[in-house]
């Protein structure tokens, strides 16, 4: 088969079985890969309502068709599951080099069930594949617990997937790290893998991915790379990476300070693109990436790929923390530990508040770094009172203390470092994303005029759709200016048959409703398209939108002309009409 | 005046590109593990080591090669006659790089400088992969590659080592 490899593997922990399956074709059209082709097997397998941490839960792990190839920045690979954070769909993507190893290997996916009846991980060497005993990795770090693996292959390179204690004990904002440094981040990735006792995956391939016209292919991939992926528009990635943002919000007002208090940090230059070169040891890139966007610093012995902006912003000025060293090390913490470093800064942040007004005292202020820095192990390891308050996450831990006006998250999964006062758009991104508050699904902090609701709502439904195929496609959010018909060009070329722009559009606007329909039918409602209550009712403090809110009228304004746009009805339900024209209409749920 | 293959760990993003390219060109598909120049990855410490043929002065794999396969082409690329081969292994033993190897049929491959155009140095972005006449840094990294020498182990283990030593000098 051109660009896809044909075979998935099937991993029955409770049987404890592995065997392999010939890749679903009828599909393939309609879901393409990573996100959209994991979430048709997911909804194929299991029913909305069932607990994400039971061991009938299924795991799809998928990678994407252009994926191991030199079409740069398409190699991401998706984690599809329901979330143990949330209790939505979830999709989680990696870049990295798993996902090629793994389609070298022979497969285009992994899809896990059960529960082993004690600690293993799963050996895939090419076509030998297995399920070894953990129990000597069990409590070890990801960092160690990727040696162990590495280790157990035989050889040097292989690629892994790890859990730390964080997921062992089934944090429900614990990760999987891949590479050290990447990861499915958020959602509680990490605690599927261990309520399914499975420590890691370590993979090991040496074949090929082929095409249907290797020099047409080449020739396409050298074209979009030259002519639109390394344009200005793009480059900042290969310069700078993510903490560019921490200037770019600072300056629109919407760098959330203090938990979520103020829109402009005045100590950014701390923490900012300068501070991160002036600590940089070199440049690192995702398998085929000619960007490089991570940065690999070093502050006196504290070391790290990264920090990038969301965790320099939720780890660092949403908990009014300006010192590098410090950031670096929390980071470094939550890579090893294995949780979220998003969720737990903000659930850290939230406590410093709490601490602060008196709700609670958690030992926990604002820019205090020696207890923030202490309190990632108790919470990933839950050896403390207040360990095991704060991996709740930031949604439980202000429902416990009675403070759910200071926990600034949407359908559980905490916001990331973008205000929502300060741009209506991230606002409604964060109120309809499958996931809870999210900027992977819609990014539209560039708008010319930040709170103009109705252009903003027809922006996010453009990029929710167009994002659904490019996570499917295996794209990186950093090639922002591929579209739908770069892809299908693409695509014609790997895979010798004509796609169209158009059919890549339908598809992307299916996935989406595809996932809205697992949520509505998992429980979830239009009330749940919402906002935390301090963005509804609290003014921004500091930065160019000082005093804004995005009151409760505007975010009931903006829904309606979201479903309206949407042609699903104002309970935010899919019209019959919309599922026909996108080939849903017979899909049971 | 010629130009040589260059790499400089420092500036390697770990990217594969260049392997990418390499297996596209010599194999017809995507394949990094039959590429003639490698990566090794250290992802926990933030680098990456690209393992090339020096195409060297006074080459081992040549020496070795008891049928005369392996010969100088008057490119001064170190190059495989296959009517020749034996198809002993003689070669993958020698080199200290663990730069050739062998394919399932036990025919060895390794690096021919693409006959002077090399597709992978053209995928890198990162200047990691050079190919040019050369400066006086470069020539003193590739000394400094070149005395890393390992004559034991497979061609994978052998390049692992090579990297591990420039990552020493480099990370610590
Ligand atoms: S294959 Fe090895 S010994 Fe032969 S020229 Fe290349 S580096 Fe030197
Ligand atoms: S010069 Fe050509 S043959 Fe040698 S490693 Fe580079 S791409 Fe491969
Ligand atoms: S293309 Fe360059 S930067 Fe990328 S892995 Fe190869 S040598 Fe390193």
């Amino acid at each position: 088969m051109n660009l896809y490899m044909g075979k998935m593997l099937m991993v029955d922990l409770s049987a404890e079985s592995v065997t392999t399956e010939p890749l679903r074709a009828e599909w393939l059209r309609e879901y393409w890969g990573a996100w959209g082709l994991a979430l048709r097997y997911y909804t194929d397998a299991v029913s909305p309502e069932i607990d994400p941490l039971a061991p009938e839960n299924v795991v799809v792990i998928m990678t994407a068709p252009l994926c191991g190839t030199l079409v740069p920045l398409a190699s991401r690979m998706c984690l599809v599951s329901k979330s143990p954070h949330t209790g939505t769909i979830f999709e989680s993507n990696v870049g990295g080099s798993f996902g090629p190893e793994l389609k070298y290997a022979g497969y285009d996916g992994i899809i896990i069930k059960g529960r082993a009846s004690a600690p293993v991980f799963l050996k895939i060497d090419n076509d030998r594949v297995s399920l070894e005993s953990a129990e000597h990795m069990t409590g070890q770090g990801i960092f160690e617990t990727e040696k162990l693996m590495e280790a157990a292959i035989g050889a040097h390179g292989a690629k892994t997937l790890a859990i730390g204690p964080a997921a062992e004990n089934m944090i429900t904002y614990s990760m999987i790290g891949s590479e050290s440094y990447r990861q499915f981040g958020r959602g509680g990735t990490g605690a599927l893998f261990g309520s399914k006792n499975l420590k890691g995956i370590v993979c090991r391939g040496t074949g090929a991915v082929r095409v249907a016209d290797m020099s047409r292919f080449l020739e396409r991939t050298d074209h979009y790379t030259k002519n639109d992926l390394l344009c200005d528009d793009n480059l900042w990635a290969k310069t700078d990476g993510t903490p560019i943002l921490v200037e770019v919000t600072n300056e629109m007002g919407i760098h959330p300070t203090r938990n979520y208090t103020k829109g402009f940090n005045g100590r950014k230059e701390q923490l900012n693109s300068d501070a991160i070169q002036a600590a940089k040891l070199g440049n690192r890139a995702c398998a085929s990436c000619p960007m490089a966007c991570g940065k690999f610093t070093r502050v006196n012995s504290a070391e790290i790929e990264g920090p990038e902006y969301e965790t320099l912003c939720l780890g660092g000025s949403n908990c009014d923390i300006h010192d590098l060293e410090a950031v670096i090390r929390f980071n470094r913490l939550c890579d090893d530990l294995g949780l979220d470093t998003m969720t737990c800064g903000s659930t850290i942040s939230l406590a410093m508040e709490m601490t602060e007004n008196g709700v609670h005292n958690f030992n926990l202020r604002f820019g205090q770094v020696d207890e923030y820095l202490k309190v990632v192990y108790e919470i990933a390891t839950l050896s403390t009172e207040r360990g095991r308050d704060l991996a709740k996450g930031a949604k439980h831990l202000a429902a416990k203390y009675g403070a759910e006006e200071l926990s600034m998250e949407v359908k559980g999964l905490e916001m990331p470092a973008y205000e929502p006062r300060g741009n209506f758009g991230m606002g409604i991104a964060y109120a309809t994303s499958e996931r809870g508050a999210c900027h992977l699904r819609a990014f539209p902090i560039f708008a010319t005029d930040p709170h103009d609701i109705d252009a903003l709502v027809s922006d996010v439904v453009d990029a929710q759709n167009a994002n659904s195929i490019k996570w499917s496609l295996g794209f990186c959010d950093f090639w922002g200016t591929v579209n739908t018909s770069i892809e299908a060009d693409l695509m014609s070329a790997g895979l010798g048959e004509a796609v169209s722009a158009e059919e890549l559009d339908r598809a992307g606007e299916r996935i989406w409703t595809l996932s809205r329909l697992f949520n509505l039918a998992a429980g979830f409602t239009a009330a749940d398209d919402t906002l935390p209550k301090k963005i509804m009712e609290r003014p921004l403090e500091g930065g160019r939108h000082e005093g804004r809110v995005f009151s409760r009228a505007d975010l009931a304004r903006a829904m309606q002309s979201y479903y309206e746009l949407r042609d699903w009805s104002a309970k935010g339900i899919p019209s019959s009409r919309k599922l026909a024209a996108l080939g849903l209409e017979t899909t049971t749920l | 005046m010629k130009k040589e293959l260059f790499a400089n760990p420092d500036l390697c993003t770990g990217c594969n590109r260049c392997t990418l390219a390499c297996s596209a060109n010599k194999e017809g598909v995507f394949q990094p593990s039959k590429a003639r120049m490698r990566v090794t990855n250290f992802p926990l410490r933030g680098f990456s080591v690209p393992n090339i043929c020096f195409q060297c002065p006074k080459a081992n794999c040549l020496e070795v090669c008891p049928t005369d396969a392996m010969f100088r082409g008057a490119d001064g690329v170190v190059r495989l006659n296959r009517d020749l081969c034996s198809g002993c292994g003689a070669c993958v033993t020698a080199c200290p790089y663990g730069m050739v190897e062998q394919d399932a049929k036990g025919i060895p491959y390794k690096c021919d400088l693409c006959d002077g155009d090399p597709a992978c140095a053209k995928e890198c972005h990162s200047e990691a992969l050079v190919h040019t006449t050369g400066d006086a840094a470069l020539f003193q990294l590739k000394a400094a590659q070149m005395k890393t020498r390992h004559n034991s182990g497979t061609p994978l283990e052998k390049r692992h080592k090579v990297a591990e030593a420039l990552k020493r000098n480099s990370r610590g």
